[in-house]
């Protein structure tokens, strides 16, 4: 029998062979359809601690899903698929399959904090919200965005030069994040600052962005700061 | 005339606090205990530490069994029931089960509750599988210091407590809420992680009644310093996984999903069914019973732990699902009430 609902079915779990013969019948299409079961079939127990490694997620083991975070919540408002109290359910039990498929509006907490002032548990669910979105980025389940592509860039050139250099920035940036070099804000902007910009301080400019100078003594700076932030990113996160 | 006395059936924390009480004041107080020993359930049943005080049970309800079997003033028949009881408030004689006979002008009904027993839940698997415990056999398990399966002896890695079990259930005629489980077994859950920190312990919950001042001091401490998980679902079935372990089977209401997760024990938090023996002590007694089994409460503002006869009263968990600090409370009302009443009748005479 075709199956009428199925648009509040996941797709993934239908099944279908668009041709199939059984037994001599011919049961193609939806007459061979099949649901895979949604049972949930175990937690992840060591999921919670994880998130909690993160800062603002400490307190997420307090909730006793009141739902006044997602009550309270501006992005809710949009949308009711955006649940705060509800990610936090499934991080504490370690869902981590259903908070995987809502990668893509978890990000878009607007950190206003009404959820954080409104909690009873002082839970912080925007601290949650933004350690899932971090969880996801390092997990390699979202894309990066593009201010951690742009910071990433910066830190870069950091290490490297001890400094950075603004138009090495835009231009790797740019590429990084797939975005055209050329962009008619940026013409803009370089026309307008050469009209007034001193000839030499042009040309010491040019320079830069040919040899990119270290800082003076920078020797193995860069090395050493790298290596530490390293450290630091351990020890909170295992 | 007996209007120095007061029976007092059952020697449960009520039972012994208005003995106790009765004893104070200066008049005589008789208990009679069908069991060969003092303490009630918490004694019988092998509880470990009570809430709230967090005390273990043999310390504290020793005590009171002390305090009554140390004081002159109270008469006390162990393995005996009242088989008989004749005359009126001011003036009864009961027949025990032993052949003795007591005078007594007032008698207080301490007679508690029973434990439900899981055997008629057979879908949550006590009685079928040996890791299926009942919260009194995993308190007596915290009691030995030892968390491990009844069935192999290994520390599990994961328990889990079915809250509302023979309780809040039309299906098996339970209507009522055994009122402290929840604390009980939010207890319990701190008490398995203390001795066993490997061990997760999950409570699957309708609703979470830890009352009153019970929120903080056990809810939210199992939850925020003892990592103990709260999922709402009541559980349909408990199978086994065919690997040694068991599968809980439910509905995770708030992630309105089907859930089939493995563990290791399964524990009943328990509720509290009227006394087996109610039916006997209301004709015996000549008291009515609630709807649900309990013994009636008579007029309640102005008839303080009274039944539905003159004369006999009440108090503790024979009225209905009660706490421990409760029932010691409502013992003292019921000793105070007794020998108020008898007062009065001697008063009255001359």
């Amino acid at each position: 029998m075709a199956i009428h609902e199925k648009s509040l079915i996941e797709a993934e779990r239908l099944l279908e062979h668009d041709s199939l013969v059984v037994d001599g019948v011919d049961v193609s299409g939806h007459w061979n359809t099949m649901i895979t079961p949604r049972t949930i079939k175990d937690y992840d127990d060591d999921f919670e601690a994880k998130i909690q490694t993160y800062t603002g997620a400490e307190n997420v083991h307090r909730c006793w899903q009141c739902g006044s975070c997602t009550n309270s919540c501006t992005m809710y408002a949009q949308n009711v698929q955006f649940n705060p109290r509800y990610w936090i359910y499934l991080t504490r039990l370690g869902l981590t399959e259903e908070l995987i498929k809502d990668k893509d509006i978890i990000w878009q907490c607007v950190s206003c904090n009404k959820c954080t002032n409104i909690c009873p548990k002082d839970v912080k669910p925007e601290g949650v919200m933004k350690a899932l979105a971090h969880w996801m980025e390092e997990e390699g389940i979202t894309e990066k965005s593009p201010s951690t592509i742009f910071d990433e860039e910066f830190t870069e050139q950091i290490y490297h030069y001890g400094r950075i250099e603004d138009s090495k920035v835009m231009k790797n940036f740019f590429k990084k994040s797939g975005q055209p070099l050329i962009q008619s804000w940026l013409i803009e902007f370089t026309k307008r600052m050469m009209k007034r910009l001193p000839v030499a301080h042009g040309f010491r400019m040019g320079m830069n962005v040919v040899f990119t100078p270290k800082t003076k003594s920078w020797g193995k700076t860069g090395e050493v700061l790298q290596a530490y932030v390293r450290e630091q990113k351990e020890a909170a996160h295992g | 005339m007996s209007q120095d006395t007061v029976l007092v059936v059952g020697a449960g924390p009520s039972g012994l606090t208005a003995a106790a009480n009765v004893a104070a004041a200066g008049y005589k107080a008789v208990m009679v205990e069908k069991e060969d020993v003092l303490g009630g359930a918490p004694i019988i049943s092998g509880y470990a530490k009570l809430v709230p005080s967090g005390e273990w049970a043999k310390d504290a309800i020793g005590r009171m069994v002390t305090r009554v079997e140390d004081d002159a003033n109270v008469t006390i028949h162990k393995e005996a029931r009242v088989a008989k009881l004749e005359g009126e408030a001011g003036n009864f004689t009961a027949t025990l089960s032993n052949g003795d006979t007591v005078n007594a002008g007032a008698v207080v009904l301490a007679t508690g509750f029973t434990h439900f027993d899981s055997i008629n839940k057979p879908e949550w698997g006590f009685g079928t599988f040996e890791d299926v415990l009942t919260t009194t056999q995993m308190e007596q398990m915290v009691t030995a210091g030892k968390i491990a399966c009844p069935s192999d002896g290994r520390v599990p890695e994961r328990v889990c407590i079915l809250l509302c079990v023979g309780s809040r259930d039309r299906q098996i005629g339970r209507e009522w809420c055994s009122k402290i489980c929840c604390t009980v077994s939010a207890n319990l859950a701190m008490e398995i992680k203390e001795l066993s920190p490997e061990t997760d312990v999950f409570i699957y919950y309708m609703d979470i009644r830890t009352y009153g001042l019970y929120e903080d001091k056990f809810y939210w401490k199992s939850q925020e310093e003892f990592k103990t998980k709260f999922v709402k679902a009541r559980i349909a079935e408990v199978t086994a996984s065919g690997d040694g372990r068991l599968l809980v089977k439910g509905e995770d209401t708030l992630v309105k999903r089907p859930i089939v997760i493995p563990f290791d024990i399964v524990v009943h938090a328990i509720g509290m069914d009227p006394n087996a023996d109610n039916p006997e002590i209301s004709q015996v007694f000549g008291v009515g019973l609630e709807k649900h089994g309990f013994i009636e409460r008579a007029e309640h503002y102005t008839n303080t732990c009274g039944t539905t006869r003159k004369g006999i009263y009440s108090c503790g968990a024979a009225y209905g699902p009660e706490t421990i600090d409760d029932s010691i409370a409502q013992g003292a009302a019921a000793a105070g009430r007794a020998i108020g009443d008898l007062h009065a009748l001697v008063q009255k005479a001359s």
